[in-house]
Parts: structure tokens; C-alpha cells; sequence
């Protein structure tokens, strides 16, 4: 009978195994904290207002409206500039107009660079409240929206079309009465824009219409004097991708390095592999695959899917790990029941799968779609967002019930335990401490899952207060903080799931001195081993990955 | 019948123009001086601080509309040579306009409008570097440290006033950062909060000014004292807290708005404002009671007149541009001070 490392490793292999992989995180910590910037930088941009000469506004779609640079659009400071007036100009002329990067101090323009990895935007509108024109109860936006590209090289006006849609929005506005004169405006929530997984050209403009005439649904009426549009475009920073980027370039060969180590171990052995054997190696892949900077492609190519790519290779991780918890736990139940298959965890492997499947379709119904439209939501319509709010929720009901069947099986583990221990006293002294290190490497094995999952849990928390502690009212010249928290929670919780896995892989390998008499320097003697060998014969039981289950096994048989 | 609100609008803008004619042949000589006499890298932005002025002095004039002092053109520190006084008017009409041009070049940064905008040397290495690195500070933070430069070039003494002044400007920037609203979207793994990114926004100036007015009521006396200013013996309390950052300070006790004192205090006297009696929610405290306050309180009495006014009403309209309004024969009443 073969057991694992963690149990033949010597207590003193066990600390610097420990230490080094605390250090391991530790460095993965100060790589996000200190090298790396924020994750994601945001540039707040107010909308040109545009006037569109042509016309007829509808048929002129094709031409660009752009602020700055040779050939830009005729534009009005406000909404209410006596040129509108005395033009004729409709609303249907309007057209707010966004180019980005925004110029800033230095001596070259800046440009938008392949590092940002992908672009969020979302809508902000400045409602006016004037009595003779109220807004009425969650007005319909109507919006024609383009986004366009143009690379350095290009001529001023030469803009490219990347997306172009019709899209509908609805406005969640509100106004105390205590405000409810000219002056104020309206508080809206954000709407969402767009969202697009690539960052492959220089300069970007969106331009944004709220057409009157030729629409349906009484859209663009009702919704009270508009005198601005926001937009907040967010990408994620270049140096944090950078760093991102290089540690996933170092993590893979380890990673992988470890999984061959594991399961040429595994192969070396008599049997035929075991399930929490298979399972690892799954785990392992899985991470690994994950790991694989396939996104340095985006350097060279326009790959707007990576974002849905990086969510579901998350979620398969994620979901096999969960896997792995209820196995892990089902393993080492020490009750008389054959598992080792997986259909023995039906239940559970269910509720895993049907979340997951949920949050999946979910994911293709938003990312997905925006592949083929960017400034498709699907909280954007009441269906939609009854819809996502539908999947969400069963997946939410789904983790639940998983949550609660893992606590249920941990529970069972450790009652068992507690149950078996009460044998302990009748054995020979050096065969206890012997049993015992295992029960207690086994809790200890459970205690760092707790603690990961617990730390992932309170750095999130950490790095979201520390966020919000922004000082707003204090003097510009007082520096934030020198430890960026939330790159440091990005940087660190990768780091912690790929040191997770890799001390599993490390410590749960099928140990060298399986068989040898090596085992029994920590036992009784030759003939103690034979018969835990004949216990486990006669119980038939090949499932047994560790010496506990082993152990507890022959405690029952006695 | 219907009139096209065009009209309406034309009107409006006429009156706007003309006043503006009127207030640049007056007081252009000293904000041009001004402006020119910045540092030359800041041209680009003068356009700016003269509309963040102006946007100052409108909401100064709309939150003391009911108030005996309505903070007349000639208090605004860009506009006027001679020193005015160091009451807790001029402390408001400072922090005001400095608040101001903050908001206008926050504003117009966000716009694109500048060709040097936000972004920060403090970060790592070359400029263009550090924005691919890790992006650039706010425009916010911009708006603040180019109207710091602007409006704090003005006061050139050392002297009480001056530091007053200084002091005043600073807490007007600071209450554009308090007011600012933080917003955030999760974007995380899909659309999860696991990734969540914030950002300031500026609010309408009207929030600045509400914020602002309620400093006002709270502004502290101070003192100079060996070249600063120290919160003045005011004898409610021994214990005196340190100066704050984001309080107004005035030296001079205003003098009595109800007189009319140019020369000296630069009060017009209440004779002949107007007050109001209207009783709606949106209607604020100073509004409700300026009659007693403008008119009674100033020995005054208040003249009631109705007077019927064509008014725009049932208007359809769109969100922007095209207006079709009825219009209407209202009677509105109106009060003023009057001394008989």
C-alpha cells in the first residue's frame, strides 16, 4: 500500500516545504503591491457636442464626427447656443462625439497601446431639472451609437468602423423634491456602453445619436433637458498587464514541471490510478491551462474573445476545484462505502455543473454577444435583465446547496475522526504518534483550503476598503498609498490558488517508500506491517489514497 | 397659441450677451491683465478661468438672491482694484470663484479642450510611459492645481488679506473634492464585482455652491498673528481647534448691508430688492424668510404688487433644441422692499 508524501514527509521537510511556499505568496503579494500599478485606469470624458450639417441627419451616417485634429466637426459649447437656434438645428443633428486618449502633457499624442488588453464604457448623463420640462417615470433612450478606430500613421479624419449599433437603454433617474429647481440635475445611475475584448488600435471615437424622429416607442421623449454625456472609458493599465503577463510566463513551467513529477510518480505505481489521483492531475491541467500567456497573441493579433476565454477558463478552474473539495472530503469519509468513481458524487458534481452551466450561459448571452455587437447589454431590456437575473440567482441557489452539502461532508470527516480517535489510547505509543501526525496533517491539509479561501475572502474586503479610503478632501500633494492593495489581491490570489495546487500535487504524490520497509522505521516492526497490508486485503478496499483511511479502516475492522 | 420657444431663447441670449458686453468693457482691464501676466504655458487655459470665474459669480449671485448682501460684480476679486474688505462676504465671493475655475477646467480637461491635461509627473519615469504604465491622475486633480496656480498668483502680499485670500480659495477647491460623487463599475469575471473600478465625478456647480453657502454660515474669525492666521477669540469656547482646511475664515465683521455704503462696504442697500413668500418644498430657508430678512429687519416695508406676466406653458418638448410651447397669462405677485 503506497501512501503519500505528506504523510512520509519528516516534520522538518514538512516546515521548509511550508516556509518556502509562504514565501512563494509573500513574493507574489509584493510583486502586485509594489511592482505593479492599479489594475485599471480610467479616463472621464465629456462628450463633444457635434452638429451635424447635413440634411438629412440619418442618411449622413457614414461620416465621422470628431473633436480635435484637421477636418473636425462644427461644434456648440452648450445645448442651448443661439447657433442651434438659429440654424434650425434638430436634435436628430446632435451628435456627442468622443475621441480618446484625451491629449495629455507631453510631447507626443497619446495613443491607446495593445497592453490595455480590452475597454469598458459606460454612459453618464447630466439631466437638467426645469419644471415646464420634467423627466417622466424610467424614460426609453434611444441610441445610435459607432465606434470607430484610427492608428497613428492615418490621415486626421480617416476613421475606421469597428462596431455600429441601434441600442436601447432605460433611465433610472431620480430627483429629491427638495431640489426640484433649475439648476440641479437629475441623479442617474450609469448605463453601460460597451464593452470590447481588445485593445488593437491607437485612437478610438465613439459617436453617440439620440435620434426623434424614425423611432419607435416614444424613445428620446420625456427624458428632460440633456446637457451632457459622460462617457468613462476603463482599461485595464499596461504595466499591470505586464506584470500580470510575466507572472503567468514564470508560474506555467513550474506548474507543469510539477505535474509530470506527480503523475510519473502515480504511473510508478503497482495500481492503477485513484480517483483523487485523477483528479489532481485534472486540477493541475486545468490551472496549467489557465496559466498559458496565450495572451501575448494579443500583442500581435486583434483577439476581442480573450475576455470570454480568460471568464470560462476561470470558471472550469474554479469548478473543478470545488470538484476536488467534495472528493477530497468524500475520500477520506472513512465510512464502509466504495467511492472512487465519480457517479458516487452525483449530488454534488450536480450542483457544481448546473451552476457553473448557468453562469456560462449567462456569460455567452453578455460577452458572448458582445463579440458580435460591443455595446450589446443584456441589462439593457427588462427580458435581459430578468433573464441574467434568473441565471444568476440559480447559480447562486446552486452554490448554495453545494456549500452546504461540502460543510455536511467536512462535517462527517471530522466527527469520524473525532469517533476514530477515541481508539487511539489501546494502541502501541510509537504506532499512535504515528496515526496521529496523520490525523493531524490531514487537518492541517484542511486548514490551509480554509485559510486560502478565508484570505482570498479578506483581501478582496481589504482591497476594496482600501480603495473607498481615497481622501478626497485633503490636499492633492499628499500621496496615496505606496502598496497598491488591489493589484496586490489580483496578483496574490492567482498566486495563492497556483501555490494551492501546487503543495496538493507536491504533498498528496504518491510517496517513494510505498512498499519499502522505510515505512515501518516510523511503526512497529516488520510484522505490523504485514498486517496492516492483510487488513487492507481483507477489507478489499484499493480506494485508499492515504494511511489514514488505511488507519481508520483497521481501527473499524478491530 | 403657440410661440416657437426660439424666440424665447433669442431673448435670453441677448440679455446674456449685452450683460457680458457690459461687465468685459468694465472690468476687462484687470482680468486681461491678469491673465496675460500668468505664466505663458497657461494661456491655453485663460479661456477657462475667466468662464470658471464668471460660473463663480453666478452661483455667488444665485445663492445670496434672498440674502441683504447679493453678492454684487463688484466683489468678485478678478474684477475689482481696490482691496475690498475681509469680511465673510469676500471670504465666500474667493472661495466661489476659485471653486470655479476648479470645476470649469476639471470640466474642460475631461472635454479634451487642453493640449496638456492631467497627466501626472509624480508617476514612474517618462510622461508617455507612465500613462501606457499606469494611466494618469484625474482630471480632477488637474483642475485643482492649475486654478491653485491661477487664482493664488493673484494675491502677491503677504499680508493678512492676502493670507485670508489664500486660505479661502483653498477651501473653495476643497469643497469641489467634497462634493465630488464616487462612482463605481464592477467589471469583474462576467461583469462580477471581483474586478471593480471607481472614479470621481464632478457634480453640477449648484452642489458646490450649497456647500459653500453652509461654510459661510459657519465661517470662522481669525487673527493674524506673527505671519499667520490663528482662529480668533471668539469666547464660546477656550479650547480652540486648529484652523481647518475647509473652513472659511474672514478677519472684519461685515458691516450693515441694509445701509448703502459703496465706497466703504460695498453694500447697496435692500431698498427696492425683491423677496419672496413662496411656500414649495424645493423653496430654501433663505428664501422663505428673506421678506422678514431683506425688508422688515432693515426697517422696510414689504410692497406687494401682481403683475401679469406671459409666461411659456404645456410645452412639448425634446431633449434638446426644438420647443413648442402655449403660452399663458399668469398673475404673479411681487414684493419688494420699499420704504414707504
Amino acid at each position: 500500500m503506497s501512501g503519500t508524501v505528506l504523510e512520509n514527509l519528516s516534520n522538518r521537510k514538512l516546515g521548509v516545504l511550508t516556509v518556502s511556499l509562504l514565501l512563494a505568496q509573500m513574493v507574489f503579494f509584493l510583486i502586485g503591491g509594489l511592482i505593479a500599478p492599479a489594475p485599471n485606469n480610467v479616463q472621464v470624458l465629456l462628450a463633444t457636442k457635434c452638429v451635424d450639417e447635413g440634411s438629412s441627419a440619418l442618411t449622413q451616417q457614414r461620416k465621422w464626427f470628431y473633436p480635435r485634429g484637421e477636418g473636425n466637426c462644427n461644434r456648440v459649447s452648450t445645448l442651448d447656443d443661439p447657433y442651434i437656434i438659429d440654424n434650425h438645428i434638430t436634435a436628430d443633428h446632435i451628435v456627442f462625439s468622443l475621441q480618446f486618449p484625451n491629449p495629455m502633457e507631453g510631447t507626443r499624442e497619446p495613443d491607446m497601446v495593445r497592453w490595455f488588453q480590452y475597454m469598458v464604457g459606460v454612459m453618464m448623463l447630466d439631466i437638467a431639472y426645469q419644471k415646464h420640462n420634467p423627466m417622466i417615470e424610467k424614460p426609453l433612450l434611444g441610441l445610435d451609437l459607432r465606434l470607430g478606430y484610427r492608428d497613428i500613421g492615418d490621415k486626421p479624419g480617416d476613421w475606421k468602423e469597428l462596431a455600429h449599433a441601434s441600442e436601447t437603454r432605460t433611465m433610472d433617474c431620480s430627483l429629491d423634491e427638495q431640489f426640484k429647481e433649475d439648476g440641479y440635475n437629475y441623479n442617474c445611475s450609469m448605463l453601460p456602453l460597451y464593452e470590447y475584448g481588445a485593445v488593437h488600435h491607437n485612437f478610438y471615437l465613439i459617436n453617440i445619436r439620440l435620434p426623434i424622429t424614425g423611432v419607435t416607442d416614444n424613445k428620446n421623449y420625456g427624458i428632460g433637458t440633456l446637457k451632457d454625456i459622460w462617457v468613462i472609458v476603463i482599461h485595464q493599465n499596461g504595466g499591470f498587464t505586464k506584470v500580470w503577463y510575466s507572472t503567468k510566463t514564470v508560474v506555467t513551467p513550474i506548474l507543469i514541471g510539477i505535474i509530470i513529477w506527480f503523475w510519473r510518480r502515480v504511473k510508478q505505481l503497482p495500481r492503477p490510478p485513484v480517483l483523487l489521483e485523477k483528479m489532481l492531475l485534472g486540477l493541475g491541467v486545468v490551472l496549467v491551462i489557465n496559466n498559458i500567456p496565450i495572451e501575448w497573441l494579443t500583442l500581435w493579433m486583434e483577439l476581442p474573445f480573450m475576455l470570454l476565454l480568460s471568464d470560462i477558463k476561470q470558471g472550469v478552474f474554479f469548478s473543478l476545484l470545488l470538484c476536488f473539495w467534495i472528493i477530497f472530503a468524500g475520500e477520506h469519509l472513512m465510512d464502509d462505502v466504495e467511492r472512487n468513481r465519480l457517479v458516487a458524487y452525483w449530488k454534488h458534481l450536480a450542483a457544481v455543473m448546473f451552476g457553473c452551466l448557468c453562469m456560462f450561459i449567462f456569460d455567452m448571452c453578455e460577452r458572448g454577444v458582445q463579440l458580435r455587437n460591443p455595446f450589446y447589454s443584456i441589462w439593457a431590456t427588462d427580458l435581459g435583465t430578468n433573464l441574467a437575473y434568473s441565471f444568476i440567482i440559480i447559480a447562486g441557489i446552486c452554490a448554495c446547496l453545494y456549500f452546504i452539502l461540502l460543510c455536511w461532508m467536512v462535517f462527517k470527516v471530522f466527527r469520524n475522526i473525532t469517533f476514530k480517535r477515541g481508539s487511539l489510547p489501546s494502541m502501541p505509543s510509537k504506532r499512535r504518534a504515528y496515526y496521529e501526525g496523520i490525523i493531524y496533517r490531514f487537518k492541517f491539509l484542511m486548514l490551509i483550503t480554509l485559510l486560502c479561501a478565508a484570505l482570498t475572502v479578506i483581501f478582496f474586503i481589504v482591497s476594496q476598503v482600501a480603495e473607498g479610503h481615497w481622501k478626497w478632501g485633503e490636499d492633492l500633494s499628499e500621496e496615496r498609498s505606496k502598496l497598491e492593495y488591489t493589484s496586490a489581491f489580483y496578483v496574490g490570489a492567482y498566486g495563492m490558488w497556483n501555490v494551492y495546487v501546487f503543495a496538493l500535487l507536491c504533498l498528496y504524490a504518491p510517496s517513494h517508500k510505498y512498499g519499502a520497509p522505510a515505512l515501518i522505521v516510523d511503526g512497529d516492526g516488520e510484522g505490523e506491517e504485514i498486517a496492516t497490508n492483510e487488513e487492507i486485503e481483507f477489507s478489499r478496499l484499493p480506494s485508499e489514497v492515504s494511511q489514514l483511511t488505511a488507519f481508520v479502516k483497521k481501527t473499524a475492522a478491530d | 397659441m403657440t410661440c416657437s420657444g426660439q424666440q424665447v431663447n433669442v431673448l435670453v441670449w441677448t440679455a446674456v450677451i449685452t450683460l457680458c458686453m457690459f461687465s468685459i468693457q468694465a472690468y476687462s482691464w484687470t482680468l486681461n491683465n491678469f491673465l496675460m501676466s500668468g505664466p505663458k504655458a497657461y494661456l491655453t487655459f485663460s479661456a477657462s478661468v475667466a468662464a470658471g470665474a464668471q460660473a463663480g459669480m453666478e452661483e455667488c449671485q444665485h445663492q445670496y438672491q434672498w440674502e441683504k448682501w447679493n453678492c454684487p460684480r463688484s466683489s468678485l476679486p478678478l474684477y475689482s482694484h481696490s482691496t475690498p474688505a475681509a469680511n465673510s462676504e469676500t471670504s465666500f465671493v474667493h472661495a466661489i470663484s476659485s471653486a470655479g475655475v476648479m470645476h470649469t477646467l476639471t470640466r474642460n480637461c475631461s472635454a479634451g479642450e487642453f493640449e496638456k491635461c492631467g497627466c501626472d509627473d509624480r508617476k514612474k519615469g517618462q510622461v508617455a510611459a507612465g500613462w501606457t504604465w499606469g494611466g494618469c491622475s484625474d482630471n480632477v486633480q488637474f483642475g485643482e492645481q492649475i486654478s491653485k496656480q491661477f487664482v493664488d498668483a493673484l494675491e502677491t502680499g503677504l499680508d493678512a488679506t492676502a493670507l485670508m485670500n489664500l486660505h479661502n480659495s483653498e477651501a473653495g477647491r476643497a469643497a469641489v473634492r467634497q462634493t465630488l460623487k464616487r462612482v463605481c463599475k464592477c467589471h469583474g469575471v462576467s461583469g462580477s464585482c471581483s474586478t471593480q473600478t471607481c472614479w470621481l465625478q464632478i457634480t453640477e456647480f449648484r452642489q458646490v455652491g450649497n456647500y459653500l453657502k453652509r461654510k459661510y454660515h459657519r465661517a470662522q474669525r481669525v487673527d493674524y498673528k506673527n505671519g499667520e492666521l490663528k482662529l480668533g477669540n471668539t469666547g464660546r469656547m477656550e479650547e480652540l481647534p486648529s484652523l481647518n482646511k475647509r473652513d472659511l475664515v474672514y478677519l472684519e465683521p461685515s458691516p450693515d448691508y441694509c445701509r448703502t455704503n459703496i465706497t466703504e462696504a460695498g453694500s447697496v442697500g435692500t431698498v427696492g430688492r425683491l423677496c419672496s413668500r413662496r411656500k414649495v418644498d424645493s423653496a430654501h430657508r433663505s428664501e422663505r424668510k428673506s421678506c422678514k430678512v431683506l425688508c422688515k429687519s432693515c426697517g422696510l416695508k414689504v410692497r406687494k404688487r401682481t403683475i401679469e406676466l406671459l409666461t411659456s406653458c404645456n410645452c412639448k418638448f425634446q431633449w434638446c433644441c426644438d420647443v413648442k410651447c402655449e403660452e399663458c397669462r399668469e398673475t404673479v405677485e411681487k414684493l419688494t422692499c420699499s420704504v414707504i
